[in-house]
Protein backbone atom coordinates (compact mmCIF):
# COMPACT_ATOMS: atom_id res chain seq x y z
CA UNK A 1 0.00 0.00 0.00
CA UNK A 2 2.88 2.24 0.90
CA UNK A 3 4.21 2.06 -2.63
CA UNK A 4 0.98 2.54 -4.21
CA UNK A 5 1.27 5.00 -7.49
CA UNK A 6 -1.26 8.00 -7.19
CA UNK A 7 0.61 9.90 -10.17
CA UNK A 8 1.67 8.05 -12.63
CA UNK A 9 3.27 9.96 -15.52
CA UNK A 10 5.01 8.07 -18.76
CA UNK A 11 6.29 9.85 -21.65
CA UNK A 12 4.87 13.44 -20.75
CA UNK A 13 5.65 15.89 -23.79
CA UNK A 14 3.94 19.40 -24.09
CA UNK A 15 4.79 21.68 -26.97
CA UNK A 16 3.70 24.90 -27.43
CA UNK A 17 3.14 27.12 -30.80
CA UNK A 18 4.46 25.72 -34.30
CA UNK A 19 6.96 25.38 -36.88
CA UNK A 20 9.54 27.83 -36.19
CA UNK A 21 8.09 28.96 -33.00
CA UNK A 22 7.92 25.88 -31.49
CA UNK A 23 9.17 25.33 -27.90
CA UNK A 24 9.28 22.28 -25.83
CA UNK A 25 7.73 23.23 -22.47
CA UNK A 26 7.96 19.18 -20.97
CA UNK A 27 10.30 16.42 -22.51
CA UNK A 28 9.15 12.84 -22.42
CA UNK A 29 8.55 13.05 -18.48
CA UNK A 30 8.50 9.76 -16.33
CA UNK A 31 7.74 10.12 -12.90
CA UNK A 32 5.54 8.26 -10.47
CA UNK A 33 3.97 9.86 -6.84
CA UNK A 34 3.39 7.39 -4.23
CA UNK A 35 0.09 7.15 -1.84
CA UNK A 36 0.90 9.00 1.07
CA UNK A 37 4.03 11.22 0.43
CA UNK A 38 4.57 14.74 -0.20
CA UNK A 39 6.07 15.01 -3.25
CA UNK A 40 8.07 18.32 -3.85
CA UNK A 41 8.31 19.45 -7.76
CA UNK A 42 11.28 21.83 -7.60
CA UNK A 43 12.71 23.74 -10.74
CA UNK A 44 13.46 27.09 -11.33
CA UNK A 45 10.95 29.30 -13.26
CA UNK A 46 10.16 28.35 -16.91
CA UNK A 47 11.68 24.46 -15.74
CA UNK A 48 7.93 22.88 -16.43
CA UNK A 49 6.65 22.78 -13.23
CA UNK A 50 3.03 24.76 -13.79
CA UNK A 51 2.87 22.76 -17.54
CA UNK A 52 2.98 19.86 -15.84
CA UNK A 53 0.50 20.76 -13.49
CA UNK A 54 -1.63 21.76 -16.13
CA UNK A 55 -1.23 18.69 -18.13
CA UNK A 56 -2.50 16.32 -14.69
CA UNK A 57 -5.76 18.64 -14.18
CA UNK A 58 -6.30 18.33 -18.32
CA UNK A 59 -6.44 21.97 -18.75
CA UNK A 60 -4.15 21.70 -21.18
CA UNK A 61 -3.34 18.75 -23.51
CA UNK A 62 -0.13 16.54 -24.10
CA UNK A 63 1.90 16.70 -27.09
CA UNK A 64 3.01 12.68 -26.11
CA UNK A 65 3.23 10.65 -23.65
CA UNK A 66 0.27 9.52 -20.77
CA UNK A 67 -0.82 10.09 -17.14
CA UNK A 68 -3.05 8.71 -14.62
CA UNK A 69 -3.99 9.54 -11.32
CA UNK A 70 -5.74 7.45 -8.86
CA UNK A 71 -5.31 4.91 -11.91
CA UNK A 72 -7.72 6.90 -14.15
CA UNK A 73 -6.65 8.67 -17.76
CA UNK A 74 -6.07 12.70 -17.36
CA UNK A 75 -7.86 12.90 -20.48
CA UNK A 76 -10.44 10.25 -20.25
CA UNK A 77 -11.70 10.51 -16.29
CA UNK A 78 -10.76 13.97 -15.80
CA UNK A 79 -14.17 14.79 -13.88
CA UNK A 80 -14.25 11.78 -11.45
CA UNK A 81 -10.19 12.65 -11.02
CA UNK A 82 -11.29 16.17 -9.93
CA UNK A 83 -13.74 15.21 -7.91
CA UNK A 84 -10.67 13.64 -5.63
CA UNK A 85 -8.06 16.49 -5.50
CA UNK A 86 -7.91 19.73 -4.87
CA UNK A 87 -5.55 22.47 -6.48
CA UNK A 88 -4.34 25.70 -6.01
CA UNK A 89 -2.70 27.16 -9.07
CA UNK A 90 0.72 29.57 -8.90
CA UNK A 91 -0.62 32.45 -10.34
CA UNK A 92 -3.94 32.49 -8.37
CA UNK A 93 -7.13 34.00 -9.89
CA UNK A 94 -10.63 34.42 -8.40
CA UNK A 95 -13.87 36.00 -9.29
CA UNK A 96 -12.86 40.00 -8.28
CA UNK A 97 -16.32 41.16 -7.27
CA UNK A 98 -17.39 37.86 -5.30
CA UNK A 99 -16.48 37.64 -1.06
CA UNK A 100 -14.78 34.78 0.10
CA UNK A 101 -17.62 33.01 1.21
CA UNK A 102 -19.18 33.31 -2.08
CA UNK A 103 -16.82 31.22 -4.04
CA UNK A 104 -16.61 28.83 -1.38
CA UNK A 105 -20.48 28.60 -2.19
CA UNK A 106 -20.00 28.10 -5.54
CA UNK A 107 -17.29 25.70 -5.51
CA UNK A 108 -18.74 23.58 -3.17
CA UNK A 109 -21.72 24.00 -5.12
CA UNK A 110 -20.30 22.41 -8.18
CA UNK A 111 -18.80 20.13 -6.27
CA UNK A 112 -21.68 18.76 -5.29
CA UNK A 113 -22.03 19.53 -1.51
CA UNK A 114 -22.43 22.66 0.11
CA UNK A 115 -23.08 22.27 3.36
CA UNK A 116 -20.34 19.98 4.62
CA UNK A 117 -17.90 21.46 2.55
CA UNK A 118 -18.71 25.10 3.89
CA UNK A 119 -17.97 23.65 7.22
CA UNK A 120 -14.57 22.38 7.10
CA UNK A 121 -13.94 25.78 4.83
CA UNK A 122 -15.16 27.98 7.99
CA UNK A 123 -12.07 25.45 10.23
CA UNK A 124 -9.53 25.59 7.62
CA UNK A 125 -10.27 29.46 7.41
CA UNK A 126 -10.54 30.02 10.93
CA UNK A 127 -6.99 28.50 11.52
CA UNK A 128 -5.63 30.37 8.57
CA UNK A 129 -7.14 33.67 9.76
CA UNK A 130 -8.82 34.55 6.72
CA UNK A 131 -11.93 37.20 6.14
CA UNK A 132 -14.32 35.22 4.24
CA UNK A 133 -16.71 38.37 4.10
CA UNK A 134 -14.04 40.15 2.07
CA UNK A 135 -14.50 40.60 -1.86
CA UNK A 136 -11.77 39.21 -3.46
CA UNK A 137 -10.13 42.64 -4.89
CA UNK A 138 -10.09 43.77 -1.31
CA UNK A 139 -7.48 40.89 -0.46
CA UNK A 140 -4.23 41.23 -0.15
CA UNK A 141 -1.88 38.72 -2.40
CA UNK A 142 -1.34 36.56 1.04
CA UNK A 143 -4.98 36.75 2.11
CA UNK A 144 -6.20 35.73 -1.87
CA UNK A 145 -3.61 33.06 -1.77
CA UNK A 146 -5.14 31.81 1.87
CA UNK A 147 -8.53 31.63 -0.05
CA UNK A 148 -6.65 29.78 -2.35
CA UNK A 149 -5.79 27.06 -0.16
CA UNK A 150 -9.25 26.82 1.56
CA UNK A 151 -10.76 26.38 -2.05
CA UNK A 152 -8.20 23.52 -2.52
CA UNK A 153 -8.25 21.64 1.02
CA UNK A 154 -12.25 22.42 2.04
CA UNK A 155 -13.81 18.80 0.57
CA UNK A 156 -10.57 16.92 2.36
CA UNK A 157 -9.40 15.39 -1.25
CA UNK A 158 -6.89 12.32 -1.78
CA UNK A 159 -4.74 14.54 -3.64
CA UNK A 160 -3.73 17.91 -3.44
CA UNK A 161 -2.09 19.33 -6.27
CA UNK A 162 -0.63 22.59 -5.09
CA UNK A 163 1.67 25.17 -7.61
CA UNK A 164 4.44 27.25 -5.33
CA UNK A 165 1.79 27.26 -1.90
CA UNK A 166 3.19 29.16 -0.05
CA UNK A 167 4.08 32.51 -2.31
CA UNK A 168 2.98 35.29 -0.53
CA UNK A 169 2.07 33.92 3.05
CA UNK A 170 3.86 35.61 5.87
CA UNK A 171 5.82 33.13 8.05
CA UNK A 172 3.01 32.20 10.42
CA UNK A 173 0.81 31.21 8.37
CA UNK A 174 3.14 29.14 6.35
CA UNK A 175 4.11 27.57 9.64
CA UNK A 176 0.60 26.96 9.94
CA UNK A 177 0.24 25.41 6.33
CA UNK A 178 3.22 23.45 7.29
CA UNK A 179 1.28 21.81 10.22
CA UNK A 180 -1.56 21.32 7.98
CA UNK A 181 0.89 19.35 5.56
CA UNK A 182 1.57 17.20 7.89
CA UNK A 183 -1.18 16.51 9.10
CA UNK A 184 -2.24 15.09 5.62
CA UNK A 185 0.55 13.15 5.30
CA UNK A 186 -0.35 10.90 8.38
CA UNK A 187 -4.57 10.79 7.39
CA UNK A 188 -2.14 8.95 4.10
CA UNK A 189 -3.30 11.59 1.61
CA UNK A 190 -0.80 12.36 -0.81
CA UNK A 191 0.84 16.13 -2.13
CA UNK A 192 2.10 17.16 -5.13
CA UNK A 193 3.69 20.73 -4.84
CA UNK A 194 5.76 22.75 -6.48
CA UNK A 195 8.33 25.20 -5.49
CA UNK A 196 11.87 26.81 -4.93
CA UNK A 197 11.79 27.46 -1.70
CA UNK A 198 14.36 25.11 -0.42
CA UNK A 199 13.45 25.10 2.90
CA UNK A 200 9.79 24.09 2.33
CA UNK A 201 10.73 21.60 0.73
CA UNK A 202 12.86 20.15 3.41
CA UNK A 203 10.22 21.26 6.01
CA UNK A 204 7.75 19.16 4.72
CA UNK A 205 8.76 16.77 1.39
CA UNK A 206 9.46 13.67 1.60
CA UNK A 207 10.91 13.37 -2.41
CA UNK A 208 11.70 15.88 -4.63
CA UNK A 209 11.94 15.84 -7.92
CA UNK A 210 13.55 18.51 -10.36
CA UNK A 211 12.75 19.86 -13.30
CA UNK A 212 15.29 21.75 -16.14
CA UNK A 213 14.41 22.88 -18.93
CA UNK A 214 11.54 20.84 -19.46
CA UNK A 215 13.14 17.37 -18.53
CA UNK A 216 13.18 15.41 -14.90
CA UNK A 217 16.85 15.59 -13.93
CA UNK A 218 16.28 13.58 -10.51
CA UNK A 219 13.96 12.05 -7.96
CA UNK A 220 15.92 12.22 -4.68
CA UNK A 221 14.68 11.84 -1.31
CA UNK A 222 14.94 14.96 0.40
CA UNK A 223 17.34 14.52 2.85
CA UNK A 224 20.08 13.18 0.08
CA UNK A 225 18.87 16.61 -1.90
CA UNK A 226 19.76 18.69 0.93
CA UNK A 227 23.03 16.87 2.35
CA UNK A 228 24.98 18.61 -0.25
CA UNK A 229 23.08 22.25 1.68
CA UNK A 230 25.42 24.78 1.89
CA UNK A 231 24.96 28.40 2.81
CA UNK A 232 26.29 31.80 1.18
CA UNK A 233 28.08 34.12 4.09
CA UNK A 234 28.92 37.85 4.02
CA UNK A 235 30.59 39.14 6.81
CA UNK A 236 31.82 42.93 7.00
CA UNK A 237 33.55 44.35 8.75
CA UNK A 238 33.73 47.82 10.70
CA UNK A 239 37.14 48.46 9.53
CA UNK A 240 39.55 46.44 6.94
CA UNK A 241 39.17 42.73 6.69
CA UNK A 242 42.07 41.17 9.08
CA UNK A 243 44.96 40.64 7.76
CA UNK A 244 45.52 36.88 6.94
CA UNK A 245 42.04 36.05 6.91
CA UNK A 246 42.21 35.23 3.08
CA UNK A 247 44.72 32.77 3.54
CA UNK A 248 42.92 31.53 6.66
CA UNK A 249 40.01 30.91 4.31
CA UNK A 250 41.74 29.41 1.93
CA UNK A 251 42.82 26.68 4.07
CA UNK A 252 39.53 25.44 5.43
CA UNK A 253 38.04 22.68 3.17
CA UNK A 254 34.40 23.75 4.27
CA UNK A 255 35.00 27.38 2.90
CA UNK A 256 35.18 28.07 -0.84
CA UNK A 257 34.73 30.75 -3.54
CA UNK A 258 35.95 33.60 -1.46
CA UNK A 259 35.79 36.78 -2.56
CA UNK A 260 36.34 40.39 -1.10
CA UNK A 261 35.29 43.63 -1.92
CA UNK A 262 36.37 46.38 0.50
CA UNK A 263 35.36 45.45 4.00
CA UNK A 264 33.29 42.85 2.78
CA UNK A 265 34.11 39.17 2.33
CA UNK A 266 31.32 36.31 0.71
CA UNK A 267 32.32 32.81 1.15
CA UNK A 268 30.22 29.05 0.00
CA UNK A 269 30.45 27.47 2.91
CA UNK A 270 29.21 24.30 4.41
CA UNK A 271 29.52 22.07 7.73
CA UNK A 272 29.57 24.42 11.28
CA UNK A 273 30.34 27.37 12.01
CA UNK A 274 32.64 27.72 14.74
CA UNK A 275 35.58 27.30 12.59
CA UNK A 276 34.36 30.39 10.51
CA UNK A 277 33.25 32.27 13.47
CA UNK A 278 37.13 31.75 15.06
CA UNK A 279 38.35 32.99 11.79
CA UNK A 280 37.36 35.94 11.76
CA UNK A 281 36.81 37.12 15.32
CA UNK A 282 40.48 39.10 14.75
CA UNK A 283 38.17 42.03 13.29
CA UNK A 284 35.19 44.03 14.75
CA UNK A 285 32.69 42.33 12.84
CA UNK A 286 29.75 44.91 11.85
CA UNK A 287 27.61 42.57 9.59
CA UNK A 288 26.75 38.40 9.36
CA UNK A 289 24.51 37.15 6.93
CA UNK A 290 23.89 34.15 6.14
CA UNK A 291 22.11 33.12 2.74
CA UNK A 292 20.58 29.86 1.68
CA UNK A 293 21.50 29.10 -1.66
CA UNK A 294 19.21 28.84 -4.31
CA UNK A 295 17.79 24.99 -5.73
CA UNK A 296 19.45 26.00 -8.94
CA UNK A 297 22.49 26.66 -6.72
CA UNK A 298 21.99 23.11 -4.86
CA UNK A 299 20.90 21.31 -7.82
CA UNK A 300 24.40 22.24 -9.92
CA UNK A 301 26.50 21.36 -6.48
CA UNK A 302 24.57 17.83 -6.75
CA UNK A 303 24.82 17.01 -10.14
CA UNK A 304 28.02 18.89 -11.07
CA UNK A 305 30.52 16.32 -8.92
CA UNK A 306 30.90 19.02 -6.42
CA UNK A 307 28.80 16.67 -4.06
CA UNK A 308 31.86 14.77 -2.51
CA UNK A 309 34.08 17.76 -2.66
CA UNK A 310 31.34 19.40 -0.66
CA UNK A 311 30.96 16.32 1.77
CA UNK B 1 -23.75 19.63 -9.41
CA UNK B 2 -26.01 20.53 -12.41
CA UNK B 3 -26.93 24.15 -12.82
CA UNK B 4 -24.58 25.62 -10.35
CA UNK B 5 -22.33 27.40 -13.20
CA UNK B 6 -25.75 28.50 -14.70
CA UNK B 7 -26.99 29.87 -11.14
CA UNK B 8 -23.17 31.44 -10.35
CA UNK B 9 -23.53 33.43 -13.99
CA UNK B 10 -26.85 34.39 -13.43
CA UNK B 11 -26.11 35.68 -9.74
CA UNK B 12 -22.84 37.63 -11.15
CA UNK B 13 -24.90 38.58 -14.22
CA UNK B 14 -28.01 40.31 -13.05
CA UNK B 15 -26.72 44.09 -12.81
CA UNK B 16 -25.43 44.11 -15.76
CA UNK B 17 -29.01 42.92 -17.26
CA UNK B 18 -30.46 45.56 -15.33
CA UNK B 19 -28.24 48.36 -16.27
CA UNK B 20 -28.60 47.35 -20.02
CA UNK B 21 -31.90 47.03 -19.98
CA UNK B 22 -32.85 50.28 -18.55
CA UNK B 23 -30.84 51.77 -20.39
CA UNK B 24 -32.26 49.94 -23.69
CA UNK B 25 -35.28 50.92 -22.43
CA UNK B 26 -35.05 54.63 -21.64
CA UNK B 27 -34.06 54.48 -25.37
CA UNK B 28 -37.40 53.04 -26.42
CA UNK B 29 -39.29 55.30 -24.11
CA UNK B 30 -37.89 58.28 -25.30
CA UNK B 31 -38.59 57.00 -29.24
CA UNK B 32 -41.96 56.42 -27.56
CA UNK B 33 -42.19 59.85 -26.32
CA UNK B 34 -41.50 61.50 -29.35
CA UNK B 35 -44.17 60.13 -31.20
CA UNK B 36 -46.59 62.59 -31.12
CA UNK B 37 -44.17 64.99 -32.60
CA UNK B 38 -44.12 63.94 -35.67
CA UNK B 39 -46.78 63.75 -38.37
CA UNK B 40 -46.45 60.40 -40.21
CA UNK B 41 -47.67 61.61 -43.41
CA UNK B 42 -45.29 64.79 -43.16
CA UNK B 43 -42.29 62.08 -42.98
CA UNK B 44 -43.62 60.17 -45.44
CA UNK B 45 -43.37 62.94 -48.23
CA UNK B 46 -39.70 64.00 -46.61
CA UNK B 47 -38.67 60.26 -46.82
CA UNK B 48 -40.00 59.88 -50.11
CA UNK B 49 -37.41 62.62 -51.38
CA UNK B 50 -34.48 60.95 -49.91
CA UNK B 51 -32.21 58.03 -51.95
CA UNK B 52 -32.55 54.75 -51.16
CA UNK B 53 -28.93 54.57 -50.27
CA UNK B 54 -29.80 57.62 -47.19
CA UNK B 55 -32.77 55.45 -46.66
CA UNK B 56 -30.95 52.01 -45.87
CA UNK B 57 -28.47 54.02 -43.96
CA UNK B 58 -31.39 54.95 -41.47
CA UNK B 59 -32.70 51.69 -41.00
CA UNK B 60 -36.08 52.15 -43.14
CA UNK B 61 -35.57 50.80 -46.72
CA UNK B 62 -38.40 50.40 -48.96
CA UNK B 63 -40.92 50.20 -45.85
CA UNK B 64 -42.65 54.01 -46.09
CA UNK B 65 -46.24 52.81 -46.06
CA UNK B 66 -45.30 51.31 -42.52
CA UNK B 67 -42.75 54.33 -41.24
CA UNK B 68 -46.07 56.51 -41.40
CA UNK B 69 -47.77 54.84 -38.58
CA UNK B 70 -47.22 55.06 -35.08
CA UNK B 71 -45.83 51.55 -34.41
CA UNK B 72 -43.72 51.88 -37.81
CA UNK B 73 -42.47 55.14 -36.31
CA UNK B 74 -40.90 53.24 -33.43
CA UNK B 75 -40.31 49.76 -35.05
CA UNK B 76 -37.74 51.22 -37.45
CA UNK B 77 -37.00 54.41 -35.72
CA UNK B 78 -35.83 52.29 -32.61
CA UNK B 79 -35.57 48.95 -33.33
CA UNK B 80 -34.12 49.21 -36.91
CA UNK B 81 -32.19 52.14 -36.28
CA UNK B 82 -30.21 50.39 -32.89
CA UNK B 83 -29.35 46.77 -34.37
CA UNK B 84 -25.69 47.37 -33.46
CA UNK B 85 -26.51 49.00 -29.83
CA UNK B 86 -28.59 45.57 -29.58
CA UNK B 87 -25.03 43.59 -30.90
CA UNK B 88 -23.17 45.11 -27.38
CA UNK B 89 -24.64 43.59 -25.28
CA UNK B 90 -24.33 39.72 -26.47
CA UNK B 91 -21.33 40.51 -27.84
CA UNK B 92 -20.38 41.79 -24.14
CA UNK B 93 -21.91 38.33 -22.72
CA UNK B 94 -20.73 36.12 -25.33
CA UNK B 95 -16.80 37.02 -24.40
CA UNK B 96 -17.87 36.12 -20.87
CA UNK B 97 -18.82 32.62 -21.30
CA UNK B 98 -15.12 31.81 -21.77
CA UNK B 99 -12.55 34.02 -23.18
CA UNK B 100 -12.95 36.77 -19.94
CA UNK B 101 -12.33 34.09 -17.38
CA UNK B 102 -10.14 32.44 -19.86
CA UNK B 103 -7.96 35.92 -19.99
CA UNK B 104 -8.59 36.54 -15.94
CA UNK B 105 -7.04 32.80 -15.08
CA UNK B 106 -10.07 31.72 -12.89
CA UNK B 107 -11.04 29.24 -15.57
CA UNK B 108 -8.27 27.19 -14.44
CA UNK B 109 -9.85 27.22 -10.99
CA UNK B 110 -13.31 26.21 -12.43
CA UNK B 111 -12.04 23.31 -14.86
CA UNK B 112 -9.96 22.02 -12.03
CA UNK B 113 -13.46 21.28 -10.56
CA UNK B 114 -15.39 17.97 -11.43
CA UNK B 115 -17.31 19.87 -14.35
CA UNK B 116 -16.76 18.85 -17.55
CA UNK B 117 -15.69 21.69 -19.93
CA UNK B 118 -18.89 21.56 -22.51
CA UNK B 119 -21.58 21.89 -19.40
CA UNK B 120 -19.73 25.00 -18.39
CA UNK B 121 -19.84 26.23 -21.74
CA UNK B 122 -23.22 25.50 -21.87
CA UNK B 123 -24.81 26.38 -18.48
CA UNK B 124 -22.74 29.65 -19.31
CA UNK B 125 -24.30 30.27 -22.54
CA UNK B 126 -27.83 29.64 -20.65
CA UNK B 127 -27.56 32.13 -18.54
CA UNK B 128 -26.34 34.73 -20.60
CA UNK B 129 -28.98 33.84 -22.58
CA UNK B 130 -31.46 34.21 -20.36
CA UNK B 131 -29.94 37.50 -19.20
CA UNK B 132 -30.53 38.68 -23.10
CA UNK B 133 -34.27 37.67 -22.15
CA UNK B 134 -34.39 39.86 -19.42
CA UNK B 135 -32.72 42.75 -21.51
CA UNK B 136 -35.90 42.57 -24.56
CA UNK B 137 -38.22 42.20 -21.63
CA UNK B 138 -36.72 45.84 -19.98
CA UNK B 139 -36.91 46.95 -23.19
CA UNK B 140 -40.61 46.04 -23.70
CA UNK B 141 -41.60 47.91 -20.36
CA UNK B 142 -39.75 51.21 -21.57
CA UNK B 143 -42.38 51.07 -24.98
CA UNK B 144 -45.42 50.16 -22.12
CA UNK B 145 -44.15 53.07 -19.81
CA UNK B 146 -43.67 55.42 -22.51
CA UNK B 147 -47.38 54.83 -23.95
CA UNK B 148 -48.41 55.20 -19.87
CA UNK B 149 -46.05 58.63 -19.58
CA UNK B 150 -46.96 59.83 -23.33
CA UNK B 151 -49.78 59.60 -23.41
CA UNK B 152 -49.04 58.25 -26.87
CA UNK B 153 -51.53 56.29 -29.02
CA UNK B 154 -49.46 53.19 -29.82
CA UNK B 155 -50.30 49.68 -30.48
CA UNK B 156 -47.97 48.10 -27.63
CA UNK B 157 -49.06 44.35 -28.18
CA UNK B 158 -48.27 45.36 -32.30
CA UNK B 159 -44.69 45.90 -31.43
CA UNK B 160 -44.07 42.98 -29.54
CA UNK B 161 -43.62 40.65 -32.09
CA UNK B 162 -40.59 43.01 -33.00
CA UNK B 163 -39.21 43.43 -29.49
CA UNK B 164 -38.86 39.47 -28.65
CA UNK B 165 -37.82 39.13 -32.43
CA UNK B 166 -34.30 40.82 -30.90
CA UNK B 167 -34.38 37.10 -28.68
CA UNK B 168 -32.68 35.15 -31.13
CA UNK B 169 -30.88 38.39 -33.24
CA UNK B 170 -29.07 38.62 -29.30
CA UNK B 171 -28.67 34.55 -28.90
CA UNK B 172 -27.18 34.32 -32.82
CA UNK B 173 -24.37 37.43 -32.10
CA UNK B 174 -23.51 35.39 -28.45
CA UNK B 175 -23.24 32.10 -30.40
CA UNK B 176 -20.90 33.81 -33.21
CA UNK B 177 -18.66 35.75 -30.38
CA UNK B 178 -18.63 32.28 -28.10
CA UNK B 179 -17.03 30.73 -31.15
CA UNK B 180 -14.88 33.30 -32.23
CA UNK B 181 -13.62 33.36 -28.69
CA UNK B 182 -12.96 29.69 -28.21
CA UNK B 183 -10.78 30.33 -31.65
CA UNK B 184 -9.29 33.19 -31.17
CA UNK B 185 -8.48 32.15 -27.56
CA UNK B 186 -6.96 35.86 -26.78
CA UNK B 187 -9.59 38.55 -25.88
CA UNK B 188 -8.71 41.41 -27.53
CA UNK B 189 -8.19 39.40 -30.84
CA UNK B 190 -11.50 37.79 -30.44
CA UNK B 191 -13.48 41.13 -29.80
CA UNK B 192 -11.63 42.93 -32.24
CA UNK B 193 -12.76 39.80 -34.61
CA UNK B 194 -16.46 40.37 -33.11
CA UNK B 195 -16.45 43.85 -33.96
CA UNK B 196 -15.42 43.54 -37.33
CA UNK B 197 -18.12 40.98 -38.04
CA UNK B 198 -20.89 42.72 -36.56
CA UNK B 199 -19.74 46.56 -38.63
CA UNK B 200 -19.34 44.50 -41.81
CA UNK B 201 -22.57 42.75 -41.33
CA UNK B 202 -24.42 46.13 -40.55
CA UNK B 203 -22.13 47.66 -43.67
CA UNK B 204 -23.21 44.70 -46.00
CA UNK B 205 -26.89 44.68 -45.02
CA UNK B 206 -27.32 48.50 -45.57
CA UNK B 207 -25.37 47.80 -49.27
CA UNK B 208 -28.29 45.28 -49.59
CA UNK B 209 -30.97 47.52 -48.67
CA UNK B 210 -29.39 50.68 -51.11
CA UNK B 211 -28.99 48.26 -53.97
CA UNK B 212 -32.50 47.12 -53.90
CA UNK B 213 -33.88 45.88 -57.26
CA UNK B 214 -30.13 45.58 -58.43
CA UNK B 215 -27.86 42.57 -58.13
CA UNK B 216 -26.04 43.75 -55.39
CA UNK B 217 -28.79 43.58 -53.36
CA UNK B 218 -27.95 40.03 -53.11
CA UNK B 219 -25.39 41.24 -50.96
CA UNK B 220 -27.26 41.91 -47.88
CA UNK B 221 -28.54 38.16 -47.63
CA UNK B 222 -24.88 37.10 -45.98
CA UNK B 223 -25.66 39.59 -42.98
CA UNK B 224 -27.62 38.64 -40.16
CA UNK B 225 -29.28 41.71 -39.72
CA UNK B 226 -30.81 41.36 -42.87
CA UNK B 227 -32.58 38.85 -41.40
CA UNK B 228 -33.93 41.22 -38.52
CA UNK B 229 -36.17 43.64 -40.51
CA UNK B 230 -37.96 45.89 -37.92
CA UNK B 231 -40.59 46.68 -40.90
CA UNK B 232 -40.50 42.88 -42.36
CA UNK B 233 -41.76 42.00 -38.14
CA UNK B 234 -43.86 44.33 -38.18
CA UNK B 235 -46.51 44.08 -41.44
CA UNK B 236 -45.74 40.08 -41.33
CA UNK B 237 -45.77 39.13 -37.86
CA UNK B 238 -42.79 36.65 -36.52
CA UNK B 239 -41.14 34.92 -39.85
CA UNK B 240 -40.63 31.78 -38.75
CA UNK B 241 -38.31 30.62 -41.03
CA UNK B 242 -36.02 33.52 -40.02
CA UNK B 243 -36.33 32.96 -36.58
CA UNK B 244 -35.86 29.02 -37.64
CA UNK B 245 -32.59 29.98 -39.41
CA UNK B 246 -31.49 32.07 -36.31
CA UNK B 247 -31.72 29.12 -34.16
CA UNK B 248 -30.47 26.69 -35.81
CA UNK B 249 -27.43 28.45 -36.63
CA UNK B 250 -26.53 29.51 -33.20
CA UNK B 251 -27.27 25.35 -32.39
CA UNK B 252 -24.54 24.82 -34.63
CA UNK B 253 -21.92 27.51 -33.46
CA UNK B 254 -22.39 26.64 -30.06
CA UNK B 255 -22.05 22.83 -31.05
CA UNK B 256 -18.21 23.93 -33.05
CA UNK B 257 -17.83 26.15 -30.32
CA UNK B 258 -18.23 22.76 -27.50
CA UNK B 259 -16.21 20.49 -30.29
CA UNK B 260 -13.43 22.99 -29.87
CA UNK B 261 -13.27 24.25 -26.75
CA UNK B 262 -13.01 19.97 -26.10
CA UNK B 263 -9.69 19.65 -27.74
CA UNK B 264 -7.72 22.83 -27.45
CA UNK B 265 -5.52 23.99 -24.53
CA UNK B 266 -7.07 26.68 -21.49
CA UNK B 267 -6.23 29.51 -21.56
CA UNK B 268 -2.43 29.57 -23.52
Amino acid sequence: MATESVIEISGLSKTYGSGSKQTLALNRLDLSVRRGEIFGYLGPNGAGKTTTIRLLLDLIRPSAGSASIFGMDIRADSVEIHRRIGFLPGELSLWEGRTGDQIIHYVASVRGDTRGIAKHADELAERLDLDKTKRVRDLSSGNKRKLGLVIAMMHSPELLILDEPTGGLDPLVQQTFHDMMEEYRAKGKTVFLSSHVLSEVQAICDRVGILRDGELKAVESVEKITNVEFNWVDVTFRDAVPAGLQQQLDNMPSITDVSTNGTRVRMRMIGDFDPLLRAISGGYVEMLHVEEPSLEEIFLAFYSGDEEKLQ
Amino acid sequence: MIGSVFLETLKTTWKQMVYWGVGLAAMALLVVIMVPLFNMQDMRKLLESFPPVILAMIGVGSELEIFATNEGFVAIGFFGKSALIFAVYPVVMGMRVTANEEDSGTMDVLLSLPVERARVVIEKFLAYGVSCIGVVLLIYLGLHLGVFLGGVELDVLRLAEVTFYLIPLMVFIMAATVLIAVLARRRTVALGIVTAFVIASYMLQTIGLAAEGTVAESIGVVSFLTYYNAGDILSQGFIWPHIAGFVLVSAVLVAASLYRYERRDIGV
